[in-house]
């Protein structure tokens, strides 16, 4: 027997994966990683993940191996050290597989100068799919674990580590990105030319109310020349609406299941993961792209 | 890819909306999401090489579609409700502005079988109406934190169920003495959109009877539905 265990939580600490389909119309999100292109990295150095990651936004947690031994890599710009069973520190990279053993401990520190982080863990952590997805929906409490981790959860992972050679992959380090491409939303005719301009003209910033549902924009309010309150329809995310005061939201994985705002534009789905590595205060423009 | 059909929240377009949905669900095509609302479909596609394969096929057959050659599937619900004072929240308020009676809201709000739009806002939560004229009552003002699991509500012509506790700004009106979306169940949402729910009024301590009961969603099938 394997075990983990939370020993500290860090900030929104849940467990994620490529995302919950074929659900939406029971009213259920379809959640998932915020930043997929990370937990896909991932897949190369522990392709038995299970679908079983766990996401850390800014600060990430601490986990101990109470029992056997794991094998588990970090993904994502972040600062990490493994406190060894015998007193000794190391300090150790993302996208390099990390072997802990009884006792040991990694501490991931924070992200930087991003937003979210990953660590997957060759066999899972033991859990049971919900709705067919592991990814947890705060909000909704549905998930393996339907609320976000604490200290002192426990996993209990069966199967013993495969190989203890190590792997790693060149990190990607994305580049951040402040100008999205968007594309025409279902509701663009809803905003007239001069709306328009000043969506793609004016810089927005990230505000702090932003989470996994989505990124609120402060900027240059841009109003509908015909309604902010059209009748409910199915969202998806990427969907950048307006609701009254003007001020853009771009949808994120949490969505609700139907929303009664415009939708302006949408960004494609490489741009969702891109745009969730910005931290409040970061400025962003859009660039309307007139091919859909 | 979007399917309009027209600008409207009727019941007819939505019974347009809920057969096509049948319809796409049964292509078994590689889609991630069929989101059907009033008087829209939204489907969500794998990936761009799948869409452009699939939009074809879904046109075509949406075309086919008659109203004769589709076989509903949906279900006719009775459903106990409790609209005692205890679960009533807002009640007087409704009694106030239409100037009518506690009865004389519960035999309205029991007396007709609704339809279920779609489901959304969260998971499990039906869309009904439409609710006889006399009941149309405006959203609350503010919207409370915290509407208990399992309370009815009624806003503007509709009807609804909070299947768990939640924010909300429906008008509550009673109560139901039982879940009606069950994670544990592959099929978790007791209604599904295009079904037909009425209520019957029971008092608290047939509610409680039902309540003590546990009923999983293949039970409540089995003891309330047609």
């Amino acid at each position: 027997m394997n075990s983990l265990v939370i020993t500290r939580t860090g900030t929104h600490l849940t467990i994620q994966d490529f995302g919950r389909f074929h659900y939406q119309h029971l009213g259920v999100s379809p959640s998932g990683a915020m930043d997929q292109r990370i937990i896909k990295e991932l897949e190369k150095i522990i392709p038995l993940h299970h679908n079983q990651f766990i996401e850390f936004a800014y600060v990430g947690p601490s986990i101990k191996v109470k029992e056997g031994s794991i094998k588990v890599c970090v993904g994502g710009n972040c600062n990490m050290n493994i406190q060894k069973n015998n007193g000794t520190q190391i300090i150790c990279q993302p996208y390099k597989s990390i072997n802990l053993f009884e006792g040991d401990e990694l501490n991931i520190h924070n992200t930087i100068d991003s937003v979210y982080g990953y660590i997957a863990v060759e066999h899972g952590l033991g859990l049971d799919p919900c709705l067919k997805s592991f990814s947890t929906d705060t909000k909704a409490g549905i998930g393996s674990i339907n609320r976000p981790l604490k200290v002192d959860d426990t996993f209990e992972i069966l199967e013993d580590v495969s190989s203890w050679d190590h792997l790693s992959i060149p990190n990607p380090a994305y580049k951040k990105e402040t100008n999205f491409k968007v594309y025409p939303g279902p509701q663009l005719q809803f905003f007239t030319d001069q709306a328009l301009q000043s969506f793609i003209s004016s810089t927005y910033t990230i505000s702090a109310q932003s989470d996994r549902m989505g990124i609120r924009l402060k900027g240059e309010a841009i109003l509908s020349s015909e309604s902010h309150d059209i009748l409910s329809e199915g969202i998806l995310p990427g969907s950048i609406q307006v609701p009254s005061d003007g001020q853009p939201i771009v949808l994120m994985r949490d969505i609700p299941c139907t929303g009664g705002y415009p939708k302006i534009a949408i960004l494609n789905e490489q741009d969702i993961s891109k745009i969730s590595q910005l931290s409040p205060g970061s400025q962003i423009t859009f660039d309307l792209q007139t091919i859909y | 890819m979007v399917l309009d059909f027209g600008d409207d929240s009727s019941k007819s377009i939505s019974i347009e909306v809920n057969k096509a949905f049948s319809t796409i669900s049964n292509l078994g095509l590689p889609l991630l999401n069929i989101i059907p609302s009033f008087n829209k479909i939204v489907i969500i596609f794998e990936n761009s090489e799948i869409r452009d394969q699939n939009i074809e096929k879904i046109t075509n057959e949406m075309n086919e579609i008659k109203p004769q050659s589709h076989k509903s599937s949906n279900k006719s619900w009775i459903i106990p409700a409790c609209y005692d004072e205890s679960f009533a929240l807002d009640l007087k308020i409704i009694q106030k502005l239409h100037q009518t009676t506690k009865e004389e809201i519960i035999n309205l709000h029991s007396s007709e079988s609704y339809y279920t739009y779609y489901i959304g806002f969260m998971p499990g939560f039906p869309y009904l109406g439409d609710i006889p004229s006399q009941l149309i009552t405006p959203r609350l003002a503010t919207p409370r934190i915290k509407i208990p699991a399992r309370s009815i509500g009624i806003a503007k012509n509709h009807t609804c169920i909070y299947p768990k506790v939640s924010p909300g700004g429906w008008n509550i009106i009673g109560q139901i003495p039982f879940d009606i979306f069950d994670l544990q169940n592959p099929n978790p949402s007791l209604f599904l959109p295009g079904d037909k729910v009425s209520f019957y009024s029971v008092n608290h301590k047939e509610f409680q009877q039902i309540q003590k009961k546990h009923f999983s969603i293949n039970e409540l099938i089995k003891e309330f539905s047609s």
